[in-house]
C-alpha cells in the first residue's frame, strides 16, 4: 500500500496499526513472545514433558531412588493387557464409566426439564441437586460410608423399616434382608462397583442439570408454539422435534466432560479401601491403579504404562468431541 | 401446581437422596458417640453432658496430685481424695456432644492449619494462573506475531491433557528435584492453566481493537495493556474462572495425596480429613463428621450466597 | 365454510387486562389485518385464535363450532411467528414435511427407519414428499430443499415457513408480523407476494402487522387495535376517509394528520381559533372537538382564509410538497400538502392562509369518537363586509 503524504482528514481514518506499518509489529513481535513466554515454558514443562516422560518410562523397569533402569520393550504393556488384576482394572474402569456416563447425563437431563418446566420452587431444587458438586467429595465419601454402614448406617436402618410391611412381599430383595441380614455394601464384591457408580452419578448430575439447564433455556419459545400449531400433540413428540435437537450440542459436551470426569475417579475408591481396591479388587480403577503401582508401590514404568493407556482414552473422547461439535456447527 | 403434582413428587424424592449424605455428615457432627452408634436423637441429637473419656485419663490423678489436692480435702483417706479429683475431672471434662465434636475436630488434629494451607494453596494456584494466563490470552487474542497459530495450536493439544492423568511422571520429576512435600509440589503442577488461557483468550477477542489502540494512542506498553486495560475488562470472566479454579483446587484430593506423605504441616483439608479417617476409632466419629462439615461448609455457603455466579464459574468448562 | 369468529374474548395477565373484548367475525376467504400500536395486544389476539394461549373470556368459533375446548394441534389453523420459528436441525423439506408427517403418520410410522419398512408408510411419505414439492415450487424455493434454515436469507426463511403453513390445507392462516424482519425492499416484495398468494388460495388469512402501509395494501379490511380493543374494522378506504376514531384517523395515515381545536356551540356551530366556520354539527354537545385535517385536505387560500401563519419547514418530495406552517395560535404546525408549482409562493417565513375541504374534514367529540353529522352553515355571512 503507498502511503503518500495526504493532509490530516486521509490520515485519521486509516487503523494505526496495520501489519504494513513496520514499527507496531516489531514491537508486537517482541511483546508477544514476552506475554505468551511464561505460559508456553509451563506448558511444554509441565503438561509436555511428563507426557513424555511416562511415554519414555512406560517401556523401562526404572523405580525411583534406583539410579538405572533397563529398558524392556513392551512388556509393560504385555503385562497390562494379560494379567488378571489389570483386567479387573479396565472391567472396573469401563464399568463405572459406561454406568456412569448414561445415569448422570440421563439423570440431568430429566431434572433439567422437569424443573424448567416448573414455575415455582425450580430454584430450590436446582440449588440442591447442585451441592454435591460444590461439596469436597472426599468428605462426602466418608459420609456415605456411615451411610451404608451394614449395621448402623442410615440406608441399611431405612431397609430394616421396611421388614414385616407388605413391600418385603413384592421385592425379594427386602425379603432376604429381613430374612438373614442388609448388605455389607461397601464389604462384597457384587455391591461395592455399584456404590461406586451410584456415588458417582449423585457427584455428578447435578453439574449436567445446570448445562442443561441453560441449554434449555436457549430454546425458541416460538419453536414449541410452532410445534404445537403443526400438530406435535403429545410432550415426547415435541421433545423429539425441538427440545432434543436443540439440545444436540449440550449434550455432546455434558457427554464428553462427564466421560472424562468419570475415568477420573479415584476419591471414592481410595477412601473406601485405601488397600488394593475393594472386595475382591472390582474397584480396582485405573486412577487407583496408576496411584497404587507408581507411588506407593514404585513400579513406575506399569504405572507409567497405565498412565498413557489412560491418555490415550481421554484424548480420543475429546477429539470425538471436538469432531462432532465441529460437525453440528452449521445447523 | 396440582397439575405438576407427580413433578415435585419425582423431584422430592431426588431432593431426599441428595441431600442424605449432608445431612447425616451434619447431624453426626452434633451427636454423642453413643446416639450415633443407636441411631437416637433426631438431627441435633439430645445434646445430653457426656463425659470424655480421653480427658479424664489425661487427668487420672497420680500420687502428685494426691499429695497437692490433700489440703484442700482435709483429714480424709487417700482413696477418697483420688475419688473426688477423679470426679472432679469428669465434671471438668463433660460437655456437650456438639462442643465434644468441634472442640475435638480443631484439637486432635491441627484442622486450623490444615485450613489455612488450604486457603493459601487454592489462593496461590489462582493466582499464578491468571498470572500466567491472563498476557498469553491477550497476545493470542490481539497481537499479531509469528507463531501465533502454533502456539495455540499447542494449547488446544493441552487442552486435551488433565493434569491427573499425568500425575506420575509429574510425581517423578517434583521428587527428583525434591520438591516433594513442600508447598511447591502442591501448586506448581497447576500453575498453567491451559483452559485458563483459552477461556480468557476467548473472552479477549470480544474485546473491540479499537479500545487497544486507544490505549496504545495513550501511549502505553503492551504490559500495561494487559494490567490496566484488558484486566479490568476481563473481570466478570476472571471471576467465573476464579470460582472454577477454587472450587477444584480446594476440593482436590488426589494430587495432595501423591506428593503430600506424613508431613502434617502441608496437609490440605481432605488430607487432614482423611488422616482422621485412617486413626478414627468408633468414639470419633462425631469430630470426623465435624471436620468434614468444617470442610465442605465454606465452599457451600459461599455458593448458596452468590449461586448465579457459582453456577456460572462451575459450568464455565461448557462455554467451550 | 371457514368463517371465523371471535366472540367479546377478553384476556388478563396477573394484573392486567390485554384484551378487554374484542369482537370480530372474518367471512370464508378473506383477508383481515390487525394493527395497532405496539404492546396493544395483536399477537396475543392471534395466540388465542391459535389456541396457544387461553382466553380469559368469550369464544371462537370456526365454521360456526366453538373451539375454545380444541387444543392448537386439533383446530386446523397454521400459522407463521415472527421469528419463523423454523426447526434448525431439519432441512427445508423436512420443515415443511413436518405438519403432514405429524398427522398424516401414525407413530409407528414415524419411527426413523418405519417409514421406508412399512408399506403404508411408504406410500404415505410418498405423498408427503409430493406436497412438500408442490408447496416448496408454488413458493419457488425447489432449490432450497436440501439446505438447513441456517443457510437461508432472511426473505427464504420467511418463505419456508409460509411453506410450513400451507402444504396442508387449514381453515385459516395466522400471521404474526412475518415480515418485520426484513429489509425494506424485501418486504414491498414480499408483500405482494403474499397478496398473491392469497388470491390464489382463496383461503382465510388473519394477518398481525403494525406497519399500516402492509395493512393498507393487503387486507380486504382492517382492523385497527388500541388499548386491548378493535376500535375499527372496516375496509381501508373507509378506515382511511371515514375513521370512527381519532386514534384510527392518527394510526392510519400517510402522513401525519393535522388535529385543531374547534369549540362546539350550543347550536353546534363550529368555531376554529376564535372564528366561526361555515360549517355546524348536529346531535353533539357543547363542548371542544377536535378536527381532523389531513395535509391533503388543506389547501392555499388568501388573506381570508379560517387558518393563518408563516411557513417554517419544507419537504419537497419532487411529485408532491409537504409545507409546515407555524399558527400562532396552535401548539403543533399544521402540515399541508401542496403542488411543487406552488414552490414560489411557500417560501420559508412567507405568510399563508390556509383553508380546508369541508367533505374531508374529519370532527371528533371530547372523546375521540367520530361526529359524522356536518351541515354547512351561510347565516352569518353579511355581517363582515
Ligand atoms: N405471557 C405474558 N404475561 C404477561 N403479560 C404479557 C404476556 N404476553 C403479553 N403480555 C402483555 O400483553 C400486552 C400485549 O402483548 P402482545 O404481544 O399481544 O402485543 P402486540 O400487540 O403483539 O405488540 P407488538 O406489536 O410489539 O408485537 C403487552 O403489554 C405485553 O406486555
Ligand atoms: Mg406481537
Amino acid at each position: 500500500m503507498p502511503a503518500p503524504d495526504v493532509p490530516s482528514a486521509g490520515k485519521a481514518s486509516t487503523p494505526p496499526p496495520t501489519p504494513t506499518n513496520s514499527a507496531p509489529v516489531i514491537r508486537d513481535y517482541r511483546a508477544a513472545w514476552t506475554l505468551t513466554g511464561p505460559a508456553l515454558i509451563l506448558m511444554v514443562l509441565i503438561l509436555l514433558v511428563p507426557v513424555a516422560i511416562a511415554g519414555l518410562l512406560s517401556f523401562t523397569d526404572y523405580s525411583l531412588g534406583s539410579d538405572s533402569f533397563n529398558w524392556i520393550g513392551s512388556a509393560n504393556y504385555e503385562k497390562l493387557f494379560t494379567r488378571a488384576s489389570y483386567e479387573k482394572m479396565f472391567v472396573a474402569t469401563l464399568t463405572y464409566v459406561v454406568t456412569v456416563v448414561p445415569l448422570s447425563v440421563a439423570l440431568g437431563l430429566g431434572a433439567a426439564i422437569l424443573i424448567h418446566s416448573l414455575g415455582r420452587f425450580g430454584a430450590l431444587y436446582k440449588t440442591i441437586y447442585f451441592l454435591p458438586v460444590m461439596a469436597t467429595l472426599l468428605a462426602m465419601s466418608i459420609a456415605w460410608e456411615f451411610m451404608l454402614h451394614p449395621t448402623i448406617g442410615m440406608l441399611n436402618r431405612t431397609l430394616e423399616l421396611g421388614c414385616g410391611t407388605l413391600l418385603e412381599r413384592v421385592w425379594p430383595f427386602l425379603a432376604n434382608g429381613c430374612a438373614d441380614r442388609f448388605p455389607v455394601w461397601l464389604g462384597d464384591k457384587r455391591y461395592a462397583i455399584w456404590v461406586i457408580c451410584f456415588i458417582g452419578v449423585w457427584q455428578g448430575f447435578g453439574f449436567n442439570m445446570v448445562l442443561y439447564l441453560a441449554g434449555l433455556t436457549s430454546v425458541h419459545r416460538e419453536l414449541y408454539h410452532a410445534a404445537e400449531m403443526d400438530g406435535a400433540r403429545s410432550a415426547w413428540d415435541r421433545f423429539r422435534l425441538v427440545t432434543w435437537p436443540a439440545l444436540g450440542p449440550t449434550t455432546v459436551f455434558v457427554v464428553t466432560i462427564t466421560c472424562i470426569r468419570a475415568f477420573q475417579v479415584f476419591d471414592t475408591v481410595e477412601a473406601f479401601w485405601p488397600q488394593g481396591g475393594g472386595p475382591n479388587k472390582s474397584t480396582y480403577v485405573m486412577m487407583f491403579a496408576i496411584f497404587e503401582k507408581g507411588v506407593q508401590q514404585n513400579l513406575i514404568g506399569i504405572g507409567s504404562a497405565i498412565t498413557m493407556l489412560f491418555l490415550t482414552f481421554v484424548m480420543f473422547l475429546t477429539l470425538i468431541q471436538r469432531w462432532l461439535v465441529e460437525r453440528k456447527v452449521h445447523y | 401446581m396440582t397439575r405438576d403434582w407427580w413433578k415435585h413428587l419425582i423431584l422430592i424424592l431426588g431432593m431426599i437422596v441428595v441431600i442424605a449424605p449432608f445431612y447425616l455428615m451434619v447431624s453426626y457432627s452434633f451427636k454423642s458417640p453413643g446416639e450415633i452408634e443407636r441411631g437416637e436423637g433426631g438431627f441435633f441429637g439430645r445434646q445430653e453432658l457426656m463425659v470424655d473419656e480421653r480427658c479424664v485419663s489425661l487427668r487420672a490423678p497420680d500420687r502428685k496430685d494426691i499429695a497437692a489436692a490433700s489440703q484442700r480435702f482435709p483429714g480424709q483417706t487417700e482413696n477418697a481424695i483420688r475419688t473426688a479429683l477423679i470426679a472432679e475431672a469428669k465434671s471438668a471434662c463433660s460437655m456437650r456432644p456438639v462442643v465434644f465434636n468441634y472442640t475435638k475436630a480443631f484439637s486432635e488434629a491441627p484442622l486450623l492449619r490444615y485450613l489455612l494451607n488450604g486457603i493459601a494453596v487454592t489462593v496461590s494456584i489462582f493466582l499464578i494462573q491468571a498470572v500466567v494466563a491472563l498476557p498469553a490470552a491477550y497476545a493470542l487474542a490481539k497481537l499479531k506475531f509469528w507463531g501465533r497459530e502454533a502456539v495455540f495450536g499447542l494449547v488446544l493439544f493441552c487442552l486435551l491433557i488433565p493434569v491427573h492423568a499425568i500425575a506420575l511422571p509429574l510425581y517423578i520429576i517434583l521428587a527428583k528435584l525434591g520438591l516433594t512435600n513442600t508447598y511447591a509440589a502442591l501448586v506448581v503442577p497447576w500453575t498453567i492453566s491451559v483452559f485458563g488461557i483459552f477461556l480468557m483468550r476467548q473472552f479477549f477477542m470480544t474485546v473491540p481493537d479499537d479500545l487497544i489502540d486507544a490505549a496504545r494512542m495513550d501511549g502505553m506498553g503492551e504490559f500495561a495493556i494487559v494490567w490496566r486495560v484488558m484486566l479490568p475488562t476481563a473481570i466478570p470472566a476472571l471471576l467465573a474462572f476464579a470460582i472454577f479454579s477454587i472450587v477444584a483446587h480446594w476440593n482436590d484430593y488426589f494430587w495432595p495425596r501423591i506428593v503430600v506423605t506424613g508431613n502434617r504441616d502441608l496437609f490440605t483439608p481432605p488430607l487432614g480429613l482423611r488422616e482422621f479417617k485412617g486413626d478414627g476409632d468408633g468414639s470419633y466419629f462425631g469430630p470426623m463428621m465435624a471436620t468434614a462439615t468444617v470442610i465442605v461448609t465454606p465452599l457451600i455457603v459461599a455458593f448458596l450466597l452468590a449461586q448465579k455466579r457459582f453456577i456460572e464459574g462451575i459450568t464455565l468448562s461448557g462455554m467451550k | 365454510m371457514t368463517e371465523l369468529s371471535i366472540v367479546n374474548v377478553t384476556k388478563r395477565f396477573d394484573e392486567t387486562d390485554v384484551l378487554k373484548g374484542v369482537s370480530l367475525d372474518i367471512a370464508d376467504g378473506e383477508f383481515v389485518s390487525l394493527v395497532g400500536p405496539s404492546g396493544c395486544g395483536k399477537s396475543t389476539l392471534l395466540r388465542i385464535i391459535a389456541g396457544l394461549e387461553a382466553q380469559t373470556s368469550g369464544d371462537i368459533r370456526i365454521a360456526g363450532q366453538s373451539v375454545v375446548d380444541r387444543r392448537a394441534a386439533d383446530r386446523n389453523l397454521s400459522m407463521v411467528f415472527q421469528s419463523y420459528a423454523l426447526y434448525p436441525h431439519l432441512s427445508v423439506a423436512d420443515n415443511i414435511a413436518v405438519p403432514l408427517k405429524m398427522r398424516r403418520l401414525s407413530r409407528l410410522q414415524r419411527l426413523p427407519l418405519a417409514a421406508r419398512l412399512l408399506p403404508s408408510g411408504r406410500a404415505a411419505s410418498r405423498k408427503i414428499e409430493y406436497d412438500v414439492h408442490q408447496a416448496a415450487k408454488m413458493l419457488e424455493i425447489e432449490h432450497l430443499l436440501n439446505r438447513k434454515p441456517g443457510q437461508l436469507s432472511g426473505g427464504q426463511r420467511q418463505r419456508v415457513a409460509l411453506g410450513r403453513a400451507l402444504v396442508r390445507e387449514p381453515a385459516a392462516f395466522l400471521l404474526d408480523e412475518p415480515l418485520s424482519n426484513l429489509d425494506a425492499k424485501l418486504r414491498v416484495q414480499t408483500r405482494a407476494e403474499i397478496a398473491q398468494l392469497h388470491r390464489r388460495l382463496r383461503a382465510t388469512f388473519v394477518y398481525v402487522t403494525h406497519d399500516q402501509v402492509e395493512a393498507m395494501t393487503m387486507s380486504d379490511r382492517i382492523a385497527v387495535m388500541m388499548g386491548g380493543r378493535i376500535l375499527q374494522c372496516a375496509t381501508p378506504e373507509t378506515i382511511y376517509e371515514d375513521p370512527d376514531h381519532i386514534d384510527v384517523a392518527e394510526f392510519i395515515c400517510a402522513h401525519k394528520i393535522n388535529i385543531l381545536p374547534v369549540e362546539i356551540a350550543d347550536d353546534g356551530q363550529l368555531h376554529l381559533l376564535d372564528r366561526r366556520l361555515e360549517l355546524s354539527v348536529v346531535g353533539a354537545g357543547r363542548g371542544v372537538g377536535s378536527l381532523g385535517l389531513r395535509p391533503e385536505a388543506l389547501r392555499l387560500a388568501g388573506e381570508n382564509a379560517p387558518i393563518r401563519g408563516h411557513v417554517v419547514h419544507r419537504e419537497n418530495l419532487g411529485a408532491e410538497l409537504f409545507v409546515q406552517v407555524e399558527v400562532a395560535a396552535l401548539k403543533e404546525r399544521v402540515t399541508l400538502r401542496a403542488n411543487p408549482e406552488q414552490r414560489r409562493a411557500l417560501q420559508l417565513g412567507s405568510p399563508v392562509g390556509l383553508e380546508f375541504d369541508p367533505a374531508k374534514a374529519l370532527l371528533f367529540d371530547p372523546h375521540g369518537k367520530r361526529l359524522r353529522q356536518l351541515r354547512p352553515t351561510f347565516a352569518a355571512k353579511p355581517e363582515v363586509a
